[in-house]
């Protein structure tokens, strides 16, 4: 089940097996995979974390919108990032929607809906890149050997306190 | 000179002037790469403790570093004195690095001192021709005496290397990346640290177990890293830089495997990674991140990720090259 849902987080499954993973998120042991490779997919890339109780609030919150059944049309070249925008919407309420039923919901989950929402809406310029890439190439960096200070320590430096470089 | 004066011919004198030219950045060289391994030994073989500052583009973290090495086996323990504690523990082949607020552990594999105990003959040609070495000042850092040296580039594909090495030991107490407007990309320097310091199991032991029993361990483990053809090549490599290493691995916690090539003239390193273009869209461009440039574009289906310690040129340039070998 975990490899599901981790390839579901990745966008790697079709239509039919992203019902199926959907259903398997509805149970605790489902839910509790789907928090956990969040926590280690945002704690590697250094996101900022919400405060607690966000995913309740914005649960509420989200509850009391009224629901937009299709994008609003605009014109011309606008409408691409309409369309990310919504997508973006979608994704943040799809996972509002995981999340309600579940007692306390780890804060993260909504960071990282946020963060694939700022990814979706793309465009707007590059995101930092995954820490474990920066350790993969620091061990092999001649620079690093010499000094011999910890490779470790440019990795440590990419997840910051407030997850940007 | 004897023997041009002997001549008495000048266009034999000017042969002779250009000989020692030619000369003197050889020996010059050898000198450098002497000051490295040098550094390189001292770093695996003495023990020390000390407080490490890492400055890049506007910023500083402060970590403390201790380093043992106890009959030939090594074991370090970093770990990071401001912001979110993370503690990296380098021992027995393999790297841990603890992420207490998020209760995560991810063990790394590592290959690295194993696979490249010294610079290859290779990269020591490049480093030769591809930089000019100076001695440049003697003076303090951290309290101790050191003497500085300088890799300049002879090219505009590499940026300028200075070190500060303890007479004594050799060991670097501070490293500097500088660039084309003479700006420091990077720093790392000791602020204080005791050479030779006595250092015993406690004090590189992790603050938690190896495992602790309610946290997260995501271990990659060695069979994910497979030095092997990844079928990528780099067509229009930039000049004296060699392929250090080649392979998949695992990253991103995905099973996906992504291709992992390694570029190195002596100093610098480049990454290329090569992977499927996955629904967690990366935005593509150039970036700047922990002192290096990153380079992220889409290459059919690929997303293609270049990065390195080296000017943003040289980035560019090779994540346009690579190609299907």
């Amino acid at each position: 089940m975990g490899e599901e849902i981790s390839r579901l987080m990745d966008g790697e499954l079709d239509d039919e097996h992203v019902e199926i993973v959907c259903g398997q998120l509805k149970h605790p042991e489902g839910m509790s995979a789907w928090m956990c490779y969040h926590v280690i997919g945002d704690t590697l890339r250094g996101t900022d974390r919400c405060t607690p109780g966000f995913s309740r609030r914005f649960s509420a919150r989200l509850a009391a919108e009224p629901t937009v059944l299709a994008p609003r049309t605009r014109q011309g070249r606008t409408a691409s990032f309409a369309w990310a925008a919504a997508a973006t919407v979608a994704a943040v309420a799809v996972v509002g929607w995981v999340a309600v039923g579940t007692l306390d919901v780890q804060p993260t989950v909504m960071a990282k809906a946020r963060e694939a929402g700022s990814v979706r809406s793309a465009l707007v310029g590059p995101q930092a890149v995954p820490a474990d890439y920066l350790i993969a190439h620091q061990e092999y960096s001649p620079t690093a050997q010499i000094q011999g200070v910890g490779p470790y320590l440019r990795a440590a430096a990419a997840q910051g306190p407030d997850g940007r470089p | 000179m004897t023997a041009a004066r002997s001549l008495h011919s000048p266009i034999a004198e000017i042969l002779l002037a250009l000989t020692l030219l030619s000369a003197a950045p050889l020996v010059r060289a050898d000198e450098g790469t002497e000051w490295l391994d040098r550094a390189a030994l001292a770093a695996r073989k003495l023990n020390y403790t000390g407080t490490i500052v890492y400055q890049h583009g506007g910023r500083v973290e402060t970590s403390r570093l201790v380093h043992m090495n106890d009959m030939g086996v090594e074991t370090e323990k970093l770990v990071n004195l401001d912001g979110p504690a993370r503690e990296v523990i380098r021992s027995h082949g393999e790297v841990r690095c603890f992420y207490p607020d998020a209760r995560v552990v991810r063990i790394e594999p590592r290959t690295f001192r194993n696979a490249f105990p010294s610079l290859s003959p290779l990269q020591l040609k490049s480093l030769t021709e591809f930089y000019e070495f100076q001695k440049a000042e003697t003076g303090r850092v951290a309290g101790m005496e050191t003497q500085a040296y300088v890799f300049e580039p002879k090219d505009g594909l590499r940026y300028a290397h200075k070190f500060w090495a303890e007479i004594g030991t050799g060991l670097l107490l501070k490293a500097r990346i500088i660039n084309e407007k003479n700006e420091v990309v990077e720093q790392f320097t000791f602020t204080d640290v005791v050479l030779g310091a006595r250092v015993d199991r406690d004090m590189v032991k992790p603050s938690w177990p190896p495992s602790p029993p309610d946290w997260t361990v995501v271990d990659t483990g060695p069979r994910d890293v497979d030095l092997t053809d990844t079928g990528w090549t780099v067509d229009k490599l930039p000049p004296g830089f060699v392929k250090s290493v080649e392979g998949f691995r695992a990253l991103r916690g995905k099973r996906a495997r992504v291709a992992h090539l390694v570029f190195s003239d002596g100093l610098a390193a480049v990454s290329v990674f090569v992977e499927p273009v996955g629904a967690t869209a990366r935005a593509t461009g150039m970036l700047q991140q922990a002192g290096m440039n990153v380079y992220v574009r889409q290459f059919d289906d690929q997303i293609v990720t270049v990065l390195g310690e080296v000017p943003a040129a040289t980035v560019r340039q090779i994540a346009y090259s690579v190609a299907r070998r």
